[in-house]
């Protein structure tokens, strides 16, 4: 790749990796982090790069490799521990399904619940939250997640699921709080 | 049929991701349970309220930096340098020869002394001239006494 090759790749898969990495991080600030470390580790092992494969997964799968790392290295994040249990593996149906739920449908498609939705999927675990955010957000079929996750596509299955769940409850419990409760 | 899908299986059936027999099996059950049809329109709605959200576009001024710092800085090592390194490069190597032949053409080593020091022993011998007076100008006179020297530029 040259350098044309290059700059015209930063403003293809740009968008892309901003707003998955604002989505994962919640805040500008480490959102441009997110992205400025992310194409520098593109361009810095530009070799390991396999041009049969599109450049958007490879970056994506970079910037979420840094995530992870940096929730790691902060373990004092708002998000939850990635060794929590996650409250919905051992619950029912009855204990997941809210008792009513045309009203969450309604709350969530007002406009003044894209911050609250937000605000939710901060508190997710990092894995789920990418999942989700992969899934719902970017469009990624299970196969690109996986690639990106590096991960086998069940163990995207059951995130994608799992973090739906938690990502409802949370809401929930947001919107119950009006939005003050972390 | 009275078991409720099992948790990721609605998942994937929302985001169009079972295989064909699966598929029809959810289907079926859904048609004959209102609990998971509402599980699975709950889902449906979180799902479109995430994808619906407004996307968050990169900053032009973190583009351009990007753009700066990979394509010009640093961080981006070209394999093998363009042509328009080379040409430049390639005429400074090729003066830098040209000069340093020339040089070496005319090394010190290689002015004819051996006249001009018999002429000055000869000179001296003969105390032509004083050592208070060995000055360029009184040798312009002297050259034309000896023949052999007659070629040697004092100065």
């Amino acid at each position: 790749m040259d350098a044309k090759t290059f700059a015209g790749l930063i403003r293809d898969s740009g968008d892309k990796a901003y707003n998955f990495a604002y989505r994962l991080a919640g805040n500008e600030t480490d959102a441009r982090d997110l992205v400025q470390e992310a194409f520098a580790k593109a361009f810095e092992h530009g070799d390991a790069y396999d041009s049969t494969r599109p450049f958007d997964s490879w970056l994506l799968r970079i910037l979420h490799n840094i995530f992870l790392d940096s929730m790691r290295r902060h373990s004092h994040s708002r998000t939850l521990s990635l060794d929590a249990p996650s409250p919905v593996e051992n619950a029912g149906w009855a204990d997941l399904l809210p008792e009513d739920s045309p009203p969450l449908a309604d709350a969530l498609l007002r406009r003044e619940s894209v911050d609250l939705l937000q605000k939710a999927l901060e508190r997710l675990p990092p894995v789920y939250k990418a999942a989700v955010t992969l899934c719902d957000v970017e469009g990624l079929s299970y196969e690109e997640i996986s690639q990106v996750m590096e991960v086998p596509v069940g163990t995207v299955r059951s995130r994608i699921h799992q973090g739906r769940l938690l990502l409802r409850t949370a809401y929930e419990e947001l919107e119950t709080s009006g939005g003050t409760r972390s | 049929m009275n078991q409720h899908i099992e948790g990721p299986e609605i998942s994937s059936f929302l985001d169009g991701a079972l295989p064909g027999e699966d598929r029809l099996r959810v289907d079926a059950h859904l048609s004959s349970c209102s609990e998971c049809r509402m599980e699975l329109e709950s889902l449906r709605h979180l799902k479109l309220a995430l994808s619906s959200a407004p996307r968050k576009a990169m900053p032009a001024d973190l583009a351009l930096a990007l753009e700066r710092r990979m394509v010009h800085g640093r961080a981006w090592r070209p394999s093998f340098p363009a042509p328009t390194f080379w040409i430049p490069a390639g005429a400074l190597a090729a003066a830098l020869l040209a000069g340093f032949w020339i040089r070496s053409a005319v090394t010190p080593e290689e002015l004819p002394l051996e006249p001009l020091l018999a002429a000055h022993s000869r000179y001296s011998a003969e105390s032509l001239i004083s050592e208070d007076n060995l000055v360029a100008s009184n040798y312009s006179d002297l050259n034309s006494l000896d023949e052999d020297s007659s070629d040697v530029e004092l100065e």
